[in-house]
This record gives C-alpha cells, structure tokens and sequence, in this order.
C-alpha cells in the first residue's frame, strides 16, 4: 500500500514567557493513502490547524517525523520545505491568501513560474475557466466576491499537479450556497487530478465526504474514522 | 541508524531568474504609491548632496582657475599705514621682473556736474598692474590716458549712482580729475564691494595733488612683483623675517587660493553639513518607508513561502523593487542637485569675487548616484532581511509579532549601517576628528531619546492616576501597553526634530553673523578722520545743519608692547604660550572715556570714572573677547606704545560688546585724562533724516574739509540688507532640504505606528466607542508623543547648535527660541494630524468592513 503522508509521534510544543511548555500536539500517528481523503476535525483549540501545518511542511513539529511523498519534512531546512511545497502541494485557505497585486489569472500562474516552467499562460487559463472565471481572469482579488477568490485559489492550487492539497477550512468565509459550490468544485477537481485531500474543517458533513476523519482533542488523536460513501 | 535526506536540484541564483525579476515588477507596478516615501528621501536626500558638492566643487575650481587673476600678480605685499622703506624692500625688488603698486585709503569723492558726493576707495597706483588678468572697461574708456598719469578711471556703480560718462571730472580732496574710463571689474574686487565702497582709480604720481595722505588716515601700500615661480618662495621667505616688525602681509598665488577658500568655509561647512543632515533624515526616510512597505508584504511573502519560493527569492524580489526605485530615485535626485547648482550661482553671484562657471561636476554626479544606490539597499537592507524569515503558518496563524531574528548577515548590515553615517560624515567634512564629531554627537542623540521614551514610559506607569476619564486612560495607556511604538516614535520625532531645529538653530547663528541689530533710533551718519584743529568746525557745521550729534568720539592708535612684565618678541616665541598673535602684534585704535555705551555690557571690575590721577595705577577696560585672547585677568600688566612713548596700564574691567551694532566699538578703552595730548583724530556720530538736508551737509563738508570722510549707512544698511537677503535666501532654501525631509520622515514613522492601533481601534469601534472617544484617544497618545519627542528634541538641538556654532563654525551662538517653539508646534501639529488621519479609515467604515479588511 502506498503513502503519501506519514505522521509518526509527532509531538509540538511551545515555550511560554514563564518558562513552561504548552503542548499543541500530543504523540499523533497515522497514515495517508495517495488519492485519498481525509478531514480533521475537532474543537477550536484543538490543534487541527497545527497539524495541517506540520503536514504540509508549513512547520516543523517539536518530536516525532512527517514523511511526505517519501521526504522526511523535519530533517529538511525551510528552502527545501519550500520546494517540497511547490512540488507536490496545493494549498486552499478560509482567507483564501491570494497577492492582492496580482490578478487572477497571474495568481494561478504564480507556483509554475516559480518552478521556472513556461507556456504556463494557457494552462492557467483553462483551470480559471474550469472554475468558472474564465471571464474574469484579468481582475484582481479586491475585485472579486468571496466565493470567486475562492475558485481562483482552488485554481491555484491544482495547477502544479499536486500530490496532495491541503485544504484550512476552505468555506469557513463563505455563504451556504457558495460553499456548496466551492465543496463540489473541489471535490470534483480533486477526484479528476487522483489528489489526495487533507482538509480541516468543523462541518461534520462535509468532512464526511472525504472518507476518512481523524477526530483531535486537547491536542491528542482521540478517533479515526473511515466512512463508507 | 539516523540518516539525511538531501533535495538534489538545479540551482540558478534567484537574482538572475527571470521569475524573479517578473515577480518583482509584477508586484511593484500598483505600488509604487507606498514607497513615494522612500523615493522622495532618497530623491531629496541625493539633489541636496549633489547640488551642494557640485557647486562647492564649481566654486573650488573657479578659485583655483582664476586666483592668478584675482591678485593679478605673482607676489602682493601690503604694508599697513606706512609706505615701504627702499632699504627693507629692496631684496624682493630684485628678484621681481615687473614691479607695479599702489596706496588705497578711503575719501570722499565730490562730482561737480551734479554736486554729488560720497565715500569711496581711492586706489593710486603706479605700474602696469594687473599683469595678470585685465582691468575690464565699459566701451569708450581710455586706459591710456590714466597710465600716463593725466586722468582717472572710476567704478561702474559709482558712475550709475550719480550718472557720470567719460570726460566728466570729479573733486578729490584738492585736486580736480578729468574721467577717461569706467571700470567694470578690477582684479579682486566683487560687486558687492564695489557697491558698498566704489573705487576712484587715481595715477600715483597725483596723489600729492590730493593732499588727502594726512596723519590718522589709513593708508594700504600695495606692491605688486610678476616674477619666476621660483623666485616668489624666496621673497616670501625673505619677507617673513621683515613683516612683524613693519606690519607687512604678502600674498602669492597660492596664498589667495587658500584665502578664498577659506573666505567661504563657514558656507561650504554648512552646506556640507546639510548635505550629511539631508542624506540622514534620507536614510531614516529609506529605513522607515520599506519597514511599513515590508510590513505589508508579509502576508504576501507568506503566501509566496506557502506555494514555494524560497526565502532568498522572496528577499530577491523585494530587493529588485527597492533597488530599481532607488536608481530611479537617485537620478532624479541628481538631476534636481543639478538644476538647483545652476540656480545657486545666479543667486550667489553678487558676493562672489570671482565668476562661478557651470559645468557638469561628474564627480558628484557619480557620488549621488552612488550614495543614493547605497543608502536605497542599505538601509532597506535590515527589513529586507526580516522577510526572508516569513514563516509560512502566518497565513494560517498570523504573527503580529515576530519574533527577532539573528543571522550573521543582519548583523552584518547592522555593521554597515552603523559605519556608513560614520564614514559619510568624515568624508563631508574631510575632517577625521570632526567627522566622528557628527557621528556621534547624532548617536548621542539617538541614545538620548531612547532613554528619555523609556523614562516617559516608566514615568507614565507609575503615575497615571487610575480614576482617569475612558479616553485618557486609554490614550495614555497606548503609550505602555504591549506592542507600543513609543521607543521608535520618540526617537524617530525626536530625531526628525532635532536635526530639524539645529539646522535652524545654526542658520540663525549664521545669519546672526551678518545680522545688523539696531533700533530706530539708530545712527546713520558716521564723519571720520576729523583732525583736532577741524574738530571745532565740523562741530559747528554740524550745528548749523541742526543735526543731532550721538557721540563724539576721540581715537588714538597705539601697539601692544608688553604683557605681564613680558615683551611681545619673548611671547611669541615662547611655544608654551597660546595667546592670539593678531592681538599682540595689532594696531590699537583707541578711545577714551568713563561711561559705558548701549552696545556694551560691564562683564568684570569697574569702569574708571572721572579723570586719571598722575600717579595712581592707570586701570583701563579691554573687551572680553580680547582678555580671552591674551588669556588677561583683571589687574593683570599691559604695556602701550603710544607713538613711541610707553603707557603702563592694569586691567580695570572686562566689558562685553555687541559687535554686531552700527556702533564705535572699541576692544580698549582708556580713562579721560591720559591721552588727551596724544596725536590722534575723531569720529562723529549723527543722525540726519531729511535727505535734502543730509545732501546739502555731505556737500558742504566736502568742500570744506575734504580730508574728512563722511559714512551715509542708509546707502550701507540697504546694500547689506540686499545681500544678506540673498545670502539668507541661500542659506533657508538649503535648509529646507533637510526640513522638507525630516517632515517627510516623520510621517513615515507615524503612518507606520497605524498598525498598532489598527485592529484595538476596529474592535472598539466594534464594541460601541464613538468617533470622538477614537477621535480623543489618538490626540490624547499622538499629542503626547509628538509634545515630548519634539521637546526633546528641540533641547538636544540647542545642545547640539551651541557646540556646532562653538567649535564647527567658529561663531557666536544666538538662539532663535521663537523658531525652535515655532518647530516645536510644527511637529507636534504634523504628528497629531497623522495620528488622526490614519484612524479617518477606521472611521469612515463600518467595523464590519474594516474587520474584513484589515483582520
């Protein structure tokens, strides 16, 4: 059985002003399958985001590893976390984080430019018609409603053919309509490229859909559930 | 079995990646708004170094260019008062292969076409001097008429003020002169001088027709050699063994560059300073606007980090940014430094001896580009650094704080910006000693106001009262409260205001230089030269003009001949001894009389009063300027030649005068009943206001006493006030570089303290504070930063301008409090008004649109 995310042990704490340690997470272990689903979920405190972060190379736990597509994150510096990242990850956040000084179309365009790639232009114009803003491609991010910043950051996201997209909450900011849209988007995407998702999210409906939920309290792994869909 | 894992990939510096570059340009082109801060200090920062080097440089290489023809010799020798002795001079007269001269002593010049007179400067002279340059004539002049001795020429202002051509003639003293030339420019002379005291150029060989040389006029003899470069050293040697003993001066070339140069140093140091003040209040300008611009970007160097630039292509992107607007910044800055040199000259040019050509200095060119690219990296460098440890998590878990970080190349830069100002500053004043001077005076200063944030601080925690209304308490607590900016804004205000207010500060004590003080009721007549048996005349032509006489002054030239029991020779020679050469060697013009006048202050003892007593100890009163020269105390010996006859004197008194008044100041003054029966002449003071009258009066005293000089200040007063109002507009329009500057920085740093108070202003907006508590918190917090940190600056600024006038410029200190209030409000006005501008778009929203926005 192939892995994409390996989490072993991991623990994170930090140092607090007085002296003592505040322990986020707490011994975690488990196991990711490529093309898979799998949500975290938990009460606000619980250290879901954390985790994402950790997995995603965004930051490196206190013990334990984090092998990604076969890269132990922790034994790597920032750079080459980074390249990881630009590699074989896609991000998709609540704030979305698009550069407010570029336009949709340059957005999307950003993680190919980085790899150096060229030709890129149409790729990404595909992608933002695939989400439906191919109408919009020239607008900047102030100039688009929630839910369209949104798909421009799911565009974003899959461009690089991803191994595995990391999803924070993706509909957190959006209306109830919208975010059915952006979910299905998603989803949908993610089943055409074979990604695997890991997603945080506190709507237990939508965490269903991905198959599989890890359940984090008091920065522990308290379940880990697999729905038959 | 512990092993590493390594990312094997092609690795192409980011600098030289085209995403790079197209990220950078990408990201920069709908901000350029945002670093308008940073492109205005580097551009201001640059134009005022760049103008004032250039023409500092301009003026340096005209000196050199046109010394020779300024003193139109090889070799000048100035004798004071007494013709040159054949015996003495005859060494140099030999080594010469031309020799020319002349006398100048001051007169009155009488036109008979229009009965016009005035004071002018006759200039006898004898020989083909200048033999280098030429004396400039206006068209229909004859020269030769006047080297053969049969005519004289005058100046061109002298001929405009009372309309005179060629082959009109003038009176001097007793003789009558045909005019054959108007002189245009004589070697040395500047049209300020010559407005101020035109020239009559009269042949030597008439003198004697004049009958003007009498006893009591000050004579100047003049000699002038054209001679083989080699020979000038040995005259120059030669003289030296003669000129203290017979009161000679020389000048060679080189000596006339060095005077020139020197004639303008207080002006070139205080442009050099503004220059070194400009480019500081430019670094800061640099610093604090690509701080705020960083502070923005992190959110986007986040995401970037997020989808996997590395943190040296991040850096790479920010840096092209900055370095870009700052080679723009620094040629437009160059190119303003260069339109302002070609402006300086024109308004300068009236009190320049010499005529100040443009031309393109490459060499500030290349040192205002080069500074300007440095500081636009430099001092952008340490925020730029900051961003390359954007940690990803912030876009997820955001870091209002984050944490400082050491890397060798922080601290290297750190090093850098700590060196540059240093280096910078010895280079402006090409003065190791006084470089370090600046440096450090300006990093005490940066220390001052640190401490003094951190008392305001200790001081605010300890005493604020607990029962203070909401927006007080609240105000002041912004002040202590995590996250404040009160360390940085103090020192960045108070900084701001103290190289503000100290450039004000020596602008007045500069222009106090020239300044005249004097009331309504001043003088404006002034009749010298009067010999005792015409004393009684002009006395009584005074009276019958009905002019009020405001003093009536006696004077006596005497020399020092001993101090303390010591002879002038065993002082001087004495090496140990470290009192003014010019004072023991100087020729005393000196009054006497036992009351003080309006422009002197009793510093130490007492004035002598009544008449002196045969017998008694002579005690007289010196100036305190002269008992620090000669190092005097009271009671202390001096001894006076007084045409040959010795007067043992004590020091009786010290009194303080105000040079600058229109006034007969005198440094010694000497009881009555000592120098009644020695030789001397008289001056008078008047006051004539009635123009009619004091033409009439000018008239009848020229026919009269011809000898007699009589001084119209009006005529001086307007001239000077026509200079000084260009030397001050020189000085104020350089000046507001660094004031345009500093205000430009000062905002920055406000604008940049938004940040703090962004999201606790929307969430108390959010929770129900009205616009006026927001309102009143931000003038509570910025007023009071903006009161202190001025304050302080201001204080550190009289610190700092008293020792710059002290030992930088060499001038006395006035301290112009009504402009150091005046700035004072000034910056704490702009500090508020930014205050309260950067909350206007928290209150102009709704909070739900500003949370959205801002959180």
């Amino acid at each position: 059985m192939e892995y994409i995310l390996e989490v072993e042990n991991v623990t994170k704490s930090f140092k607090l002003g007085d002296g003592n340690e505040l322990t986020i997470l707490n011994d975690i272990n488990f196991k990711v399958q490529s093309g898979s689903g799998i949500s975290i979920i938990g009460p606000s405190g619980s250290g879901k985001t954390t985790l994402l972060g950790l997995c995603a190379g965004l930051d490196q736990p206190t013990g334990g590893s984090i092998t990604l597509n076969d890269i132990q994150l922790n034994r790597l510096s920032e750079d080459d976390r980074a390249y990881v990242r630009n590699q074989y990850v896609g991000f998709v956040f609540q704030n979305f984080q698009l550069l407010p000084t570029l336009s949709a179309l340059e957005n999307v365009m950003v993680p190919l430019e980085l790899r150096g790639e060229k030709n890129i232009e149409n790729r990404a114009k595909e992608l933002l018609s695939r989400v439906g803003l191919g109408e919009r491609t020239k607008h900047f991010p102030a100039q688009l409603s929630g839910g369209e910043q949104q798909r421009v950051a799911i565009a974003r996201a899959f461009i690089g053919n991803p191994k595995i997209l990391f999803a924070d909450e993706p509909t957190g900011n959006l209306d109830e309509e919208t975010a059915e849209g952006i979910t299905h988007l998603l989803f949908e995407i993610n089943r055409e490229m074979s990604t695997t998702l890991v997603m945080v999210t506190h709507n237990s409906e939508l965490a269903e859909q991905t198959g599989r939920i890890l359940k984090l309290h008091g920065g522990k792994l308290i379940e880990d559930t697999f729905v038959e869909r | 079995m512990d092993y590493i894992i390594k990312i094997i990939r092609k690795k192409k510096h980011p600098f030289f990646s085209k995403t790079t570059w197209r990220l950078a340009w990408k990201d920069a082109r709908f901000n350029i708004g945002r670093l308008m801060l940073f492109i205005s200090s580097i551009i201001i920062g640059v134009a005022g170094l760049v103008a004032i080097n250039s023409f500092n440089e301009n003026l340096q290489n005209d000196i050199d260019e046109q010394a020779k023809d300024l003193l139109g010799a090889d070799l000048a020798i100035e004798s004071d008062n007494y013709p040159f002795a054949d015996s003495l001079i005859h060494p140099v007269d030999t080594l010469g292969l031309e020799i020319a001269s002349d006398a100048r002593f001051a007169s009155m010049v009488y036109f008979p076409k229009n009965s016009g007179s005035r004071l002018i400067r006759v200039i006898a002279l004898e020989g083909m001097y200048p033999f280098y340059g030429v004396i400039e004539l206006t068209e229909g002049s004859n020269i030769k008429d006047f080297r053969d001795g049969n005519s004289v020429l005058i100046d061109e202002s002298l001929a405009l003020q009372f309309e005179i051509n060629v082959n009109d003639s003038l009176k001097l003293g007793n003789g009558v002169f045909h005019i054959s030339g108007i002189v245009i420019q004589f070697p040395g002379s500047t049209s300020v001088t010559t407005t101020f005291t035109p020239s009559v150029y009269l042949p030597y060989s008439r003198v004697e027709e004049t009958g003007l040389i009498q006893y009591g006029s000050r004579v100047e003899y003049n000699r002038y050699y054209r001679m083989e470069e080699e020979n000038v050293q040995k005259a120059v040697e030669y003289v030296e063994t003669i000129e203290d003993e017979n009161d000679y001066d020389w000048s060679t070339v080189e000596s006339r560059k060095e005077d020139l140069s020197k004639g303008f140093q207080n002006l070139y140091r205080y442009f050099r300073l503004l220059g070194f003040v400009a480019l500081i209040l430019g670094c800061i300008g640099v610093a604090s606007s690509v701080f705020v611009y960083m502070r923005e970007k992190r959110n986007s160097a986040a995401v970037l980090r997020c989808i996997g630039a590395s943190g040296w292509q991040i850096f790479w992107i920010f840096f092209i940014q900055v370095s870009v607007l700052g080679i723009i910044g620094s040629i437009l800055g160059v190119t303003a430094g260069i339109g302002i040199q070609y402006f300086l000259p024109w308004v300068v040019s009236d009190f320049l001896p010499l005529e100040v050509s443009l031309f393109l200095s490459w060499k500030s060119v290349g040192e205002g580009l080069l500074v300007g690219l440095i500081i636009s990296i430099l001092f952008s460098a340490l925020p730029l650094t900051n961003i390359r440890f954007v940690a990803p998590m912030e876009l997820i878990r955001g870091n209002e704080n984050p944490s400082r970080i050491r890397s060798k190349f922080r601290i290297f830069i750190i090093a850098l910006i700590l060196l540059f100002p240093w280096l910078f500053a010895y280079y402006q004043t090409d003065d190791l000693l006084k470089g370090s001077a600046f440096y450090f005076g300006l990093l005490f200063a940066f220390v001052c106001l640190y401490f003094i944030s951190r008392g305001l601080i200790f001081f605010l925690q300890k005493v604020m009262p607990k029962n203070l209304r909401f927006i007080w308490k609240q105000g002041f607590s912004n002040l202590f409260r995590p996250n404040n900016q009160t360390s940085v804004l103090v020192i960045v205000i108070g900084l701001g205001a103290f190289l503000i207010s100290t450039m004000s500060l020596i602008q007045n004590s500069l222009l106090g230089q020239v300044e005249f003080v004097g009331s309504g009721e001043r003088s404006n007549t002034v009749l010298f030269d009067i010999q005792p048996y015409q004393k009684e005349g002009v006395l009584n032509l005074v009276k019958e003009y009905d002019i009020p006489i405001q003093q009536e002054v006696p004077i006596v030239t005497m020399r020092l001949q001993g101090v303390r029991g010591r002879t002038i020779e065993e002082i001087r020679e004495d090496t140990s001894e470290h009192v003014s050469d010019w004072a023991l060697t100087h020729e005393y013009r000196v009054t006497y009389r036992d009351s003080l006048i309006s422009s002197e202050k009793l510093a130490e003892g007492e004035l002598m009063k009544g008449s002196y007593n045969e017998g008694d100890s002579l005690f007289i009163s010196i100036s305190d300027r002269l008992a620090e020269r000669l190092d005097l105390k009271l009671k202390d010996e001096l001894v006076f030649n007084v045409q040959g006859l010795p007067i043992t004197t004590y020091v009786g008194s010290t009194r303080e005068v105000d040079w600058q008044r229109v006034q007969t100041n005198f440094m010694v003054v000497f009881p009555k009943g000592v120098l009644e029966t020695a030789p001397q002449f008289f001056v008078v003071i008047a006051r004539i206001d009635n123009k009619q009258v004091a033409a009439n009066f000018q008239q009848d005293l020229v026919k009269t006493y011809p000898n007699v000089s009589l001084i119209d200040l009006n005529l001086i007063l307007n001239t000077i006030d026509d200079i000084f109002n260009k030397i001050a507009f020189v000085i104020r329009f350089m000046a507001l570089f660094s004031i345009i500057t500093g205000l430009l920085v000062l905002s920055g740093a406000v604008i940049n303290s938004k940040y703090a108070r962004l999201k606790e202003n929307v969430l108390l907006r959010t929770i129900g504070a009205l616009q006026k508590q927001i309102n009143g918190m931000t003038l509570i917090e910025y007023g009071y930063l903006g009161l202190f940190s001025g304050l302080a600056g201001s204080i550190l600024a009289l610190i700092a301008s008293w020792a710059l006038a002290e030992f930088f410029f060499d001038t006395l200190f006035f301290p112009d409090f009504i402009s150091l209030v005046i700035i004072w409000i000034v910056i704490s006005l702009l500090t508020i008004f930014i205050g309260w501008y950067n909350s206007r778009s928290i209150l102009k929203s709704s909070p739900l649109e500003v949370l959205r926005r801002e959180t």
